[in-house]
């Protein structure tokens, strides 16, 4: 239980802004599902109209195998009966209702009985470790709280698909780490499908079993979060993906240029394909100049510019001909800024894509 | 979620939009009831002042016997007899010489002390500044005309007869210019207006974060170029804006002028309007009403354009937000003057005249046995055959149930229809109905009282299709009033609404409530203060309300504000004294239940309606 299709879902604000773009997408029974990408890119609406909060111009919704939304038919199903749950970013807690009577609403909605009710309510609470809390008012919360509430109050009602829009985002760092344990220990608890926005790469990347990142209403590729990494779609994935982000060369008619045909000496398959060239900043080794690489390996001379500890490793930017490229190192460098070095990378770690901007994979050569 | 797109995606129809439409109303049918309400507010709003203007160039009954024009024919003799005509000045053109120069004067006069004060209290050590910004919102709640009477209990004198004033009664019997006309009208109109001036100058104070300040500080500016290039210029907006909102104040007011004028004939717009309906001409009534409205929604549509540009200044949040006060060091003494006298002359001295004029047979003669209640309880008064106390008064209780009636009926509408309006413009944001339904309520904002209950005179007094001449019935006084105050609930209701946002019926929605479920369990419990808040405010206005209904009560439908207008002319000047404070009370009432119940502060609330 729990399988959502979306068909060529279309969506416009307006008479020209596209939100979502034709997206197809399947989403599993039991998988925890991330929408990534940055704001505007048609997540959010994408979640809404899943709900029903927001009603498609095209397309199809299906729930396992039921249509909820189809572009010729009509909204079929209205949200308030569509059974899902949807966690907001703002929480949208009830501020007249206390913690209690918030999350009993939604059983009220269904007719469940008092007795069972207030079993329900215990057993979500102990769950959520927020059973002290039952007689609070929203205000008298902590955000964390409110957070744990607001998850109280959608699990209340056992929904077999849970959508969650942005919901750590308005928490602090070390709250933010403690509830994506949480929300994964949940999941492996309760076993239902989540479907869950977020911009930040971290939250997708640690909590979901798939990854869709989306950008400009477009879906880009849909893959469990290692395949996204190493994997990347396209360039606007592997752009997107990796932090500090993946360095990119390519054809500008500058400097640039001689990079991009340094890098393509390495290929002999396909070699006019390649036309962008990504590099992740932990594949890149910073070695002294006119070091001696294998025939594995590409180098290239460039310039130290600045040298960022950031507590669990180094980040060092360099000018590799007129591009500022970041290369990430564990080990205390022994460089100084504005010196002379160079860069080598692994070739089976370069990442190559078309003029298409679309993935290049070599049978053999990773 | 606004995201451009490129081009090459296919074009979706706009019958396909209208179909997605259609099929989101069905479980939305709040959108279908704001279709009728745009209409039904088009109507009310639009079609007043557009039969107004037709009437400025077509013959009415009552203008065809002295103009022997045929009914209903075409003509520019009103426009003629108004603009250009040898009557013309009296008609017009003097009463808009003096609004014009009284407004001038009284907004020059009330904005320079206004500011001040609100520099004292925003940004000084002034002691005791909480208590003087909240007793400063005191003298703004009383209702304009309020220090006409005070005025008039001091200072009138034999030209209008009856009982002496204060005045006369020490001996001292004021000349004309003194008691009425100009001077009396100027000093009352600003002594009325510079708590709103200062209430706008203490929220633009307040906003200007003194880290701008500071920052020029440690850049190397001194006090005076700070002030001249940071401060002044943040605040010229909120300047112009109060001197605009002053201003289409001062010219929109009846009661002052109407008690401190007519003694002398001395006519502003207002007055000219109300006396040209009075005679009987509704074709110049049109003329005149049709300038008023005019000026008034050019004076409101500049401040609109200046508060537009003052938001661009807006660039902070709260936070950070804060004001390093000056020290007033040896000007202590001086400033708490100032403010204390500030608050005596607009509050305590036309109260304290009020309530002794309404305790004494003669004012002004501080002897035991001049002091009574009769003009409270008593059944039989010996200086005025016929009448009784306030509350045996027939005429007077008949005029408090029918305010009552009046300005309740009109806030409930208010207040629930604002707060429509504000649901629909937040489920719907980005829709044509939801910009449509945010302009169309605000429209009555720009049209003068005054001028638009001419308007609806004009509109109503017939009847039209199936809507029967409500001229005379309390029906059209509750249709004015509510449509009059709209812009203030629809505006609370907008605000309300946007900080709830659309989640929490959402979240409801996702829980499984249906409409009405989720109107009943979610949006009105959280709104019921906002609720209250644009139920009480109208009704307050409305009880103090006079421009508004002086054109349209008749001898069956007199509200307390015109029954004083009334006892002022027979010189029952106990009897209006006493009415006054009966509003008085009932809004101070009305007020502290309103901050009871909803735990909010009026001083800022209160700024702009």
């Amino acid at each position: 239980m729990g399988t959502i299709e979306l068909k060529h879902i279309t969506k416009t604000f307006g008479p020209t802004v596209k939100a979502v773009d034709n997206l197809n997408l399947t989403i599993e029974s039991g998988h925890f599902i991330c929408l990534l990408g940055p704001s505007g890119c048609g997540k959010t609406t994408t979640l809404r109209m899943i709900a029903g909060l927001d009603m498609p111009d095209a397309g199809e919704i299906i729930l396992d195998g039921k249509t909820l939304f189809s572009g010729e038919k009509g909204n079929l199903v209205p949200t308030e009966k569509r059974e899902l749950g949807l966690v907001f970013q703002s929480y949208a807690l009830w501020p007249h209702m206390t913690v209690a009577q918030n999350v009993s609403f939604g059983l009220e909605m269904r007719n469940v009985d008092k007795s069972k009710r207030k079993k329900i309510i215990g057993d979500v609470l102990d769950l959520l470790h927020i059973n002290q809390l039952e007689n609070r008012y929203p205000s008298q919360l902590s955000g964390g709280q409110q957070q744990r509430v607001a998850l109280a109050r959608m699990l209340a009602v056992s929904p077999d698909v849970l959508l969650l829009d942005e919901p750590l985002s308005n928490l602090d760092a070390k709250l933010r780490l403690e509830m994506r344990a949480e929300l994964k220990r949940l999941h492996e608890t309760l076993g239902n499908t989540i479907i869950y926005v977020t911009h930040d790469q971290l939250e997708a990347m640690t909590m979901s079993t798939k990854i869709a990142v989306m950008h400009e209403g477009l879906l880009q590729q849909c893959a469990p979060p290692m395949d996204i990494y190493r994997k990347p779609g396209n360039v606007t994935v592997a752009e997107f993906v990796g932090s500090p982000p993946m360095n990119l060369f390519s054809h500008t008619g500058g400097k640039q240029d001689a990079v991009v045909e340094s890098i393509k000496k390495c290929y002999t398959e396909q070699k006019e394909r390649i036309d962008i060239i990504g590099v992740r900043p932990e594949d890149i080794k910073v070695v002294p100049r006119g070091t001696e690489v294998g025939e594995d390996t590409w180098y290239y001379p460039a310039e130290v510019q600045t040298l960022l500890p950031t507590g669990s490793e180094w980040i060092i930017s360099l000018l590799v001909e007129d591009v500022m490229v970041f290369a990430s190192v564990a080990d205390d460098p022994e460089y100084k800024p504005k010196t002379p070095a160079a860069i080598a990378v692994k070739k089976n770690t370069v990442h190559l894509f078309d003029s298409q901007r679309q993935r290049i994979d070599f049978s053999g050569s990773r | 979620m606004n995201q451009p797109s490129s081009k090459d995606r296919t074009p979706i129809l706009r019958i396909e939009r209208f179909q997605n439409w259609l099929r989101f109303i069905r479980y939305e049918p709040i959108a279908l009831v704001a279709a009728i309400v745009t209409v039904l507010l088009t109507y009310l709003v639009l079609a007043p002042v557009g039969s107004m203007l037709v009437d400025t160039v077509r013959v009415q009954i009552r203008d065809s016997a002295t103009t022997g024009l045929e009914v209903g024919s075409y003509t520019t003799y009103f426009l003629h007899r108004v603009f250009v005509s040898r009557v013309s000045d009296r008609l017009f053109w003097t009463p808009l010489a003096r609004t014009l120069i009284i407004a001038s004067v009284v907004t020059l006069a009330a904005l320079p002390f206004g500011a001040f004060l609100a520099w004292l209290t925003v940004r000084t050590d002034l002691p005791g500044k909480k208590i003087l910004s909240s007793a400063m919102v005191i003298p703004y709640m009383l209702p304009s005309w309020t220090f006409a009477v005070a005025w008039l209990n001091i200072m009138k004198n034999r030209r209008l007869g009856g009982l002496p004033s204060i005045a006369e009664s020490f001996g001292f019997s004021p000349p004309d210019w003194l008691a009425y006309g100009a001077f009396p009208i100027i000093v009352c109109q600003a002594l009325h207006l510079f708590p709103f001036a200062y209430l706008l100058f203490g929220n633009a104070l307040r906003s200007v974060d003194s880290q701008m300040e500071d920052s020029a500080r440690i850049l190397g500016a001194q006090k005076g170029v700070i002030a001249r290039r940071i401060i002044l210029p943040l605040l010229k907006p909120a300047l112009l804006s109060a001197f605009l909102l002053t201003f289409s104040r001062v010219l929109g007011s009846f009661g002052t002028p109407y008690i401190l004028g007519s003694p002398v004939r001395y006519l502003l717009l207002p007055t000219a309007l109300y006396s040209s309906f009075q005679v009987g001409t509704p074709g110049v009534s049109a003329v005149i009403a049709s300038v008023t409205i005019l000026l008034g929604m050019s004076l409101i549509a500049l401040d609109m354009y200046f508060v537009r540009e003052y938001r661009r200044f807006v660039t902070v949040g709260g936070k950070g937000s804060m004001s390093r006060l000056s020290a007033l060091g040896k000007w202590k003494w001086p400033a708490i003057i100032f403010a204390g006298l500030a608050f005596i002359i607009t509050t305590i001295i036309p109260l304290v005249t009020i309530i002794l004029t309404s305790i004494m047979y003669r004012p002004g003669v501080f002897s035991l046995s001049n002091f009574t209640l009769d003009f409270w309880f008593g059944r039989y008064i010996s200086i005025m055959p016929g009448q009784q106390g306030l509350f045996l008064n027939q005429s007077i209780i008949a005029a408090a149930w029918n305010s009552f009636r009046i300005a309740g009926a009109a806030a409930v509408i208010c207040g629930i229809t604002g707060l429509f309006v504000g649901y629909v413009v937040v489920k719907m944001p980005n829709s044509k109905t939801s910009a449509f339904l945010r302009q169309v309520s605000f429209l009555p904002y720009l049209v003068p009282s005054i001028g638009f209950a001419a308007a609806c005179l004009s509109f109503f007094a017939v009847r039209r299709g199936p809507v029967p001449s409500l001229y005379g019935t309390l029906t059209l006084l509750i249709i004015v009033m509510s449509i009059k105050y709209l812009p203030f609930a629809s505006r609370s209701g907008i605000s309300a609404m946007m900080q709830m946002g659309n989640e929490p019926e959402e979240a409801a929605r996702v829980a499984g409530a249906s409409w009405g479920k989720r109107m009943s369990r979610i949006v009105i419990p959280i709104q019921k203060h906002a609720l209250i808040t644009a139920i009480m405010l109208p009704f307050i206005s409305g009880m103090k309300e006079q421009s508004l209904v002086i054109m349209l009560a008749t001898p069956g439908t007199e509200v307390m504000t015109t029954q004083i207008l009334r006892f002022i002319e027979y010189g029952f000047s106990q009897l209006a004294n006493a009415t006054v404070l009966a509003i008085v009370v009932i809004i101070f009432f009305v007020t502290f239940l309103m901050e009871r119940i909803t735990g909010s502060n009026l001083a800022s609330g209160f700024s702009r309606s």
